[in-house]
């Protein structure tokens, strides 16, 4: 039993790192574990949401003292932040990390729905997995439409690629994306550390399609991005809205520092690059200080204990593993799900209509006609489906 | 429709990467076999590039002499490499780590090309400069096949076991005439 709170950590005075140790040495730019690269964008997400939480802190904390130490916790994540995506080569282009992020949403969101104790949270991470889904089979079209590269050299054969909820009909109408807030005294701690997980790692996706799309040539590329940006604004305000609001900042900043020992953590357990692993291992360490910084905080200014609000030890750890079964089971149960206000529905009610004539003006959207631009090309769409034909009769090549 | 050049190339980068996993991830004879199909394939293409696209690419604004002669540079360090390697063998015990160097050496060749010279292939060249630039790599690949063919195989074995450039410089002298012959036309 691990429990974050009992250990001692690098001293915060010892964890600003200089150019040398900045510098860290890429994994394989070709031949890597696939989920050490998912190890790597999911814990990039997490720590950019460390970066960017902190600077939020600052712009609504009165309080200058805090402010400072904010600061310099902040500068530390951010350094964090650097070495952990400066593992990802230059090589590969956008379109094979874009990828990798699609195989990080759907392994590690479809872990998160596995382990979720609570049926409705669940719900939310089954009803995003299908969605993720989809975008990486549009992406693994594209690539092989304009780098001609399979997406098999991506994701091996860990995650199959074939369509999930067509990207056509997620653009739902904003105002049902919106989920009910968990109850913070009443949800496990698991589900707090879940929801915050899934919220950064979309978060990144988001941030990173938004920003690379259009820095491609090609037409069909440039579109695609910018569909697939919209419905990551979509997935954020869905799993963002599942955090209780009521959380003050240092009840979320102590929920920060813990989600990111409870991941270094579980990524030291299983990476399998030595390299990668001593990492995971040093932010770890690094970690443990900011979570007892953290903790000091909320004992100070909310007058509470922290381990109220904090699992008695780590869960168990968060683990990139095939989940193609736990994805077919949803594939032949829960495709034609879209949301109504706070829950889901079967039917494509009036406001999810109204949005899908709004949004594609009569027009097939970029994420159909890159499969169409496949098919002419190659006469078929590109897949990877090692367990069998499509579960569902008509997505069947 | 016509092949266009830049599809091609992508296509040629494509196989010659996956040849590349494939030798790291092979032994023995399969080893050889795969790494025999990807000189051939490296040396047609390189030649290709060098003969025909690169000459295009200089007299692009957006491309330019320093982006090309930094690629012909890059293509010069890679023969280097896959020369000493074919001269070796597979099982030469540094095989492997000098393998990895050149595959290093020829994924980042590969990918500037990519991003600072077909991109503007595409941008600045008309439909059918870019399908007529596509026909001449195309015919230089016929010269030199690069899949094994029965019958071809102890061809292959004697130019391999000439000096080891023998095997680029007969590909470049392959797709030079070709280029002499479209320019006569």
């Amino acid at each position: 039993m691990f429990n974050p709170l009992e250990q001692q950590g690098i001293p915060l005075d010892e964890q600003i790192r200089n150019w040398r140790e900045m510098d860290v040495i890429p994994i394989d730019p070709d031949d890597a574990d696939p989920y050490t690269r998912c190890r790597i964008i999911a814990m990039n997400g997490i720590e950019t949401e460390a970066v960017f939480f902190d600077h939020h802190f600052i712009r609504h904390c009165p309080d200058p003292e805090v402010r400072r130490q904010i600061s310099y916790l902040g500068y530390i994540e951010a350094q964090q932040q650097r070495v952990v995506n400066w593992l990802l080569p230059g090589i590969p282009s956008a379109l094979e990390t874009a990828i990798a992020y699609e195989q990080v949403a759907v392994d590690l969101t479809a872990w998160v729905a596995r382990m979720e104790p609570d049926p409705y949270l669940r719900q939310a991470y089954e009803f995003g997995v299908l969605e993720d889904f989809d975008h990486l089979y549009r992406y693994a079209n594209l690539f092989e439409l304009v780098e001609r590269r399979k997406a098999e050299k991506v994701v091996d054969q860990l995650t199959e690629v074939m369509p999930g909820r067509p990207t056509l009909v997620q653009h739902r109408h904003p105002m049902d994306n919106v989920r009910d807030p968990y109850d913070r005294t009443a949800v496990s701690p698991l589900s707090k550390l879940h929801a915050l997980t899934i919220t950064a790692t979309e978060q990144q996706t988001m941030n990173f399609y938004m920003n690379v799309g259009p820095q491609y040539m090609e037409p069909i590329a440039r579109q695609l991005y910018q569909e697939i940006a919209l419905i990551e604004q979509e997935h954020v305000t869905h799993y963002e809205s599942l955090l209780d609001p009521g959380e003050t900042w240092w009840e979320m900043l102590v929920n920060h520092e813990y989600n990111e020992c409870y991941l270094y953590y579980s990524f030291m357990q299983q990476e399998t690059d030595p390299r990668v692993k001593a990492i995971w291992e040093l932010h770890l360490n690094m970690e443990l200080t900011h979570l007892q910084i953290a903790c000091d905080l909320m004992r100070r200014h909310d007058g509470r204990e922290p381990a109220e609000i904090l699992a008695p030890a780590l869960p168990e750890p968060v683990t990139f593993e095939p989940n193609k079964e736990f994805v077919r089971h949803l594939l032949a149960t829960q495709l034609d799900l879209t949301t109504l206000g706070a829950g889901y529905v079967r039917e494509q009610h009036e406001r999810f209509q109204q949005m899908q004539q709004q949004i594609h003006g009569g027009q097939k959207p970029p994420s159909e006609r890159v499969i169409d631009m496949h098919r002419d090309k190659f006469g078929e769409d590109y897949r990877i489906e090692p367990e069998g034909a499509h579960p569902v009769q008509t997505l069947r090549q | 429709m016509p092949e266009d050049v830049v599809d091609l190339l992508l296509a040629q980068h494509a196989r010659i990467e996956e040849l590349m996993r494939e030798v790291m991830r092979s032994d023995g004879i399969e080893r050889q076999e795969r790494f025999e199909e990807l000189v051939r394939l490296l040396a047609v293409h390189e030649a290709a590039e060098e003969q025909v696209v690169h000459p295009r690419g200089r007299q692009l604004d957006d491309v330019g002499e320093a982006v090309i002669d930094a690629r012909l540079e890059e293509e010069y360090g890679a023969k280097q490499l896959l020369a000493e390697l074919a001269r070796d063998g597979t099982d030469h015990p540094q095989f492997e780590e000098r393998f990895l160097a050149l595959r290093t050496a020829v994924l980042m060749h590969a990918k500037r090309e990519e991003r600072y010279e077909f991109p503007y292939l595409t941008w600045e060249l008309d439909e059918r400069s870019r399908q007529r630039l596509a026909e001449a790599v195309r015919a230089a690949e016929r010269l030199a096949p690069t899949r094994p063919h029965p019958g071809t195989e102890s061809a292959l074995v004697s130019m391999l076991a000439g000096p080891p450039l023998a095997v680029l410089d007969r590909a470049r002298d392959a797709v030079r005439e070709i280029m002499d012959g479209h320019r006569r036309r």
